[in-house]
């Protein structure tokens, strides 16, 4: 994932590379994700969520569907589209 | 008294490391790692590879004595760098570079930049939440792909 300025200069990296333009998030949303995924990563109790953790980490902050499930099969062979 | 939880190699190992990292801000080796607990090398290079394998770290290909990511902090230098206090570390990505506070529970002040016109951008955690500041995290490739390629993830 890359942070941009703008939603102008986001488009301008989606057109230079011929990309389509995916989900973006703000900077409360990615602190959320941070402190989620980190929070208690110098700890004996710290583990990567799994996969349905993660889908209800990103569900909490509005972000469903299968772009955001790890388990889903929609974008096999289509990450160009 | 707190309860006394029993770790196991792996555990001890990613601690260490962990504990490494954020001390001096670079990523020990194999044979570091090895020497501070006083334990064989290949132990701990059959431990990280270990952790490889569940995903908490990535080594340098070629080279599994050496950590290249150990999220949320970088074995390289990367264009996300982290101040903590005094000290600096270099984060994998945006979210990592967001990471480092989290793991440290400290203010930070995050050196990044835009993602195409390459202009310097700044960012603040305090207090435990981000400074507003004018920007957007785009997210190119899927969760279910993140980690076919996760340096370009």
């Amino acid at each position: 994932m890359l942070l941009f300025r703008s939603e102008e200069t986001l488009d301008g990296w989606c057109r230079a590379r011929n990309l389509p333009r995916r989900p973006i998030i703000n900077l409360d949303q990615l602190w959320h994700l941070a402190v989620t995924w980190y929070g208690n990563r110098l700890t004996v109790e710290s583990r990567r969520p799994a996969p349905d953790e993660m889908v209800a980490i990103f569900a909490a902050i509005g972000l469903e569907g299968p772009f955001w499930d790890p388990k889903s099969d929609q974008w096999k062979g289509k990450l160009q589209d | 008294m707190g309860q006394v939880i029993p770790m196991d190699f792996d555990t001890t190992v990613k601690l260490n490391l962990y504990e490494s990292l954020a001390r001096s801000g670079e990523a020990p080796t194999a044979m570091e790692v090895a020497a501070a607990l006083s334990a064989p090398l290949g132990d701990v290079l059959a431990a990280f590879e270990r952790l490889g394998q569940k995903r908490l770290l990535v080594l340098e290909p070629g080279d599994p004595a050496r950590i290249r990511m150990a999220p949320p902090f970088s074995g390289v230098e990367t264009p996300h760098r982290v101040f903590v206090k005094d000290k600096s570390y270099y984060a994998n990505c945006i979210w990592d570079a967001f990471g480092i506070p989290a793991a440290l529970h400290a203010d930070a002040l995050i050196e990044t930049s835009d993602g195409h016109t390459g202009e310097a951008i700044r960012l603040r955690v305090e207090g435990g939440t981000p400074l507003p500041e004018p920007c957007v995290v785009h997210f190119a490739v899927p969760a279910a792909h993140w980690w076919q390629d996760i340096v370009y993830t």
